[in-house]
């Protein structure tokens, strides 16, 4: 089962005349403990990718699962839920809330809940090396650390899925280096990461590379044999032979 | 398809965290030891709110300062017209309550008869009928001597109260002895005094009005009924316990002893005391209006401060949003801050409004009473609701807005 599958997504934005296509016919899965980094060039659509496998935003056409559901047609308070139970958000910017020291901002997602998380998040950022910066606040830290705090809190509810926005784009190379050693040992626990990114460091790192351009994905469903597999938009004879990875995948299933 | 649902694990309904949502929201908000405390589900949005606000303290500090004013301007002129509404009351007394009735004179009408006072009585109904002799005599203390007014009365409880003594249900015998006239003579209760060459002992000293009354019972001297030769009543006194009450009872008079002819003259004001409540209502109105402009001004305020510093941290709320935070929690903490301040103000302006209060107290010859009359707490009360709801109000919009924006949006560099 994959953590997370795009079955022939498509997404349109109604704009201007034409409406704007910004995924057309993506299918694209991850395996648990995979680390994908995708590429392209800017426009291509990837955030538009990044925020579809998040919750973040509906595919106007297509499937979206998450570890074998389906996550299509949620409400909004569903899919806050969903976010809150299987994705983890890191951002390029890192993005903690200032206001909230190290372990708050690990805590952030379950902060409303019934039940105190602090325990959880303390051990997560002492598994990141941060058991000395608990309660510094966000300007007190480096930007790797930074990263490491936002990796944290990404891990928080033991998702299935890490979704990454370009985790390296505000570090330099050493300190980026070390962000995508962390991910190693993310992916080692069995969560999937999918890293959107210019960064060749990255490429090295992940066990596929993806590459988006203009909406249309390649090599996004790893084959057995061969490393890549056209999408079915460009290729539907192949996406249709019986021991394509879907059926596979799908019969495989329970 | 593939077993989409086969493994039954939504993330609807079925998982726990929806269910301990509603766990929460069933906690209700109060805890069951009697204390007010933040329910369980808003704690931690309170928490928040309060490090948002620390964030600008200046702004936060501004907001606080305008709904304080706002509040200030609503309880001190809400008490400000409510206590020269209560001391207008206070110094029209009984003028509204007391009609005075006398035999119509024109009509060749010397005395109130019995049967007249009786017909009365069941005209009125309710309000307390006291006829009264009345005379004029010289009254005589130990040294000093003065004029006065003399009643004649039976129940003088009806009407009047006593200071010192003990006013009698039915007055037998004895003197009651107006404020003034006490004074006057350097009498008290168990004293005699000299009327009409009969010396009389003094049962009990009237209270002193300090008010306009139609029968001034400060300077007249009260006797029991058989002290006077009389074929009937000079005058007769109908005490109500209200305006209302006495123009009824005026009206009732009107209609029944006086409808064949005017057999007594009525002297009654409830109508223009009424004239005179209502105008004090008015300008309480008015004043209130006044400060609630300055409460509105204030709420514009928080608008702004909340609009503002959403829009500001609309990454930060977004990414809450991402990190799996529900717009219902998201609006939580902006409610809680635009709460916050409202309430901060509220109270800031609640203290120093008692405190003007009772500056206000020292400073002029303002009545205790009418100064610390418990109808002045309610106005305390409405500014300090009226400063927290304001702070609700203008915050549920921006609140409103910020948790409904998209987290794709809010995320857009």
């Amino acid at each position: 089962m994959y953590s997370l599958e795009l079955r022939d997504v498509y997404k349109q934005y109604a704009g201007g005349v034409d409406p704007v296509v910004a995924l057309a016919g993506v299918d694209f899965a991850v395996e648990p403990g995979e680390f994908v980094a995708v590429i392209g060039p800017s426009g291509s659509g990837k955030s538009t990718l990044l925020n579809v496998c998040g919750l973040l935003d509906d595919p106007t056409d297509g499937r979206r699962l998450i570890d074998g559901t389906d996550v299509t047609d949620l409400s909004e308070r569903e899919r806050t839920a969903a976010r809150k139970e299987s994705i983890g958000f890191v951002f390029q910017d890192f993005h903690l809330i200032p206001t909230l020291s190290a372990v708050e901002n690990v805590a952030l997602p379950t902060a409303f809940d019934p039940g105190d998380a602090t325990d959880r998040a303390a051990a997560l950022l002492d598994r990141f090396g941060l058991g000395d910066r608990l309660d510094h606040d966000p300007t007190e830290l480096s930007g790797g650390q930074k990263q490491r705090v936002a990796i944290a809190r990404s891990l928080i509810n033991e998702p299935d899925v890490l979704l990454a926005d370009e985790p390296t784009g505000n570090l330099d190379t050493e300190t980026g280096e070390a962000i995508l050693g962390e991910f190693e040992r993310v992916r080692a626990d069995g969560v999937a990461v999918v890293a959107v990114t210019h960064d060749e460091l990255v490429e090295e790192y992940a066990d596929r590379v993806v590459e988006l351009t203009d909406g249309v994905l390649s090599g996004g469903v790893r084959t057995d044999g061969t490393d890549d597999t056209d999408g079915a938009a460009e290729d539907d004879a192949e996406a249709t032979e019986p021991d394509s990875p879907w059926l596979a995948g799908d019969g495989g299933e329970p | 398809m593939t077993g989409r649902d086969a493994d039954g694990r939504g993330f609807g309904g079925s998982d726990g965290f929806s269910g301990s949502g509603d766990s929460n929201g069933s906690n209700g908000s109060n805890g069951s030891d009697g204390s007010w405390r933040p329910a369980p589900s808003w704690r931690p949005a309170i928490a928040m709110a309060a490090r948002n606000l620390r964030r600008n303290r200046v702004r936060t500090v501004l907001a606080v300062l305008g709904v304080c004013i706002g509040v200030l301007a609503v309880a001190t002129l809400g008490i400000f017209g409510n206590v020269l509404a209560l001391g207008a009351d206070d110094a029209i007394g009984d003028v509204g309550t007391q009609i005075v009735l006398s035999p119509n004179a024109d009509a060749g009408i010397e005395s109130i008869s019995d049967a007249d006072v009786a017909e009365i009585r069941r005209a009125v109904g309710e309000p307390a009928v006291v006829p009264l002799y009345t005379d004029g005599a010289l009254v005589s203390g130990p040294t000093e001597q003065t004029f006065t007014t003399v009643y004649g009365v039976e129940e003088p409880a009806l009407a009047f109260e006593a200071e010192e003594g003990r006013l009698p249900e039915r007055h037998r015998q004895g003197a009651i002895v107006g404020a003034g006239v006490a004074e006057d003579l350097g009498v008290d209760v168990g004293d005699t005094v000299e009327i009409e060459g009969a010396q009389i002992r003094i049962v009990a000293v009237l209270a002193e009005t300090q008010t306009f009354s139609p029968v001034a019972p400060d300077d007249a001297v009260f006797l029991p009924e058989s002290a006077f030769v009389a074929d009937g009543y000079d005058q007769v006194l109908v005490v109500s316990e209200s305006g209302g009450e006495a123009r009824e009872a005026a009206e009732s008079i009107r209609e029944s002893v006086n409808a064949r002819e005017d057999r007594v003259d009525i002297f009654e004001l409830a109508a223009l005391v009424d004239e005179i409540d209502e105008f004090f209502d008015l300008l309480g109105t008015f004043l209130l209006g006044l400060g609630g402009i300055s409460l509105v001004v204030a709420g514009v305020s928080i608008l702004n401060v909340m609009l503002m510093s959403t829009v500001e941290r609309r990454q930060e709320i977004g990414v809450m949003r991402a990190v799996g935070v529900r717009r219902r929690d998201v609006l939580r903490v902006l409610l809680a801050e635009a709460g916050l301040i409202g309430a901060a103000g509220a109270v800031l302006g609640t203290v120093l409004t008692a405190l003007i209060v009772v500056a206000f107290l020292f400073a002029t010859p303002a009545e205790t009473a009418v100064v610390l009359d418990p109808t002045n707490g309610y106005y305390l009360l409405l500014a300090l609701g009226f400063g927290v709801g304001v702070g609700i109000v203008s915050g549920a919009y921006p609140a409103w807005k910020a948790a409904n924006e998209r987290p794709v949006e809010a995320l857009r560099d």
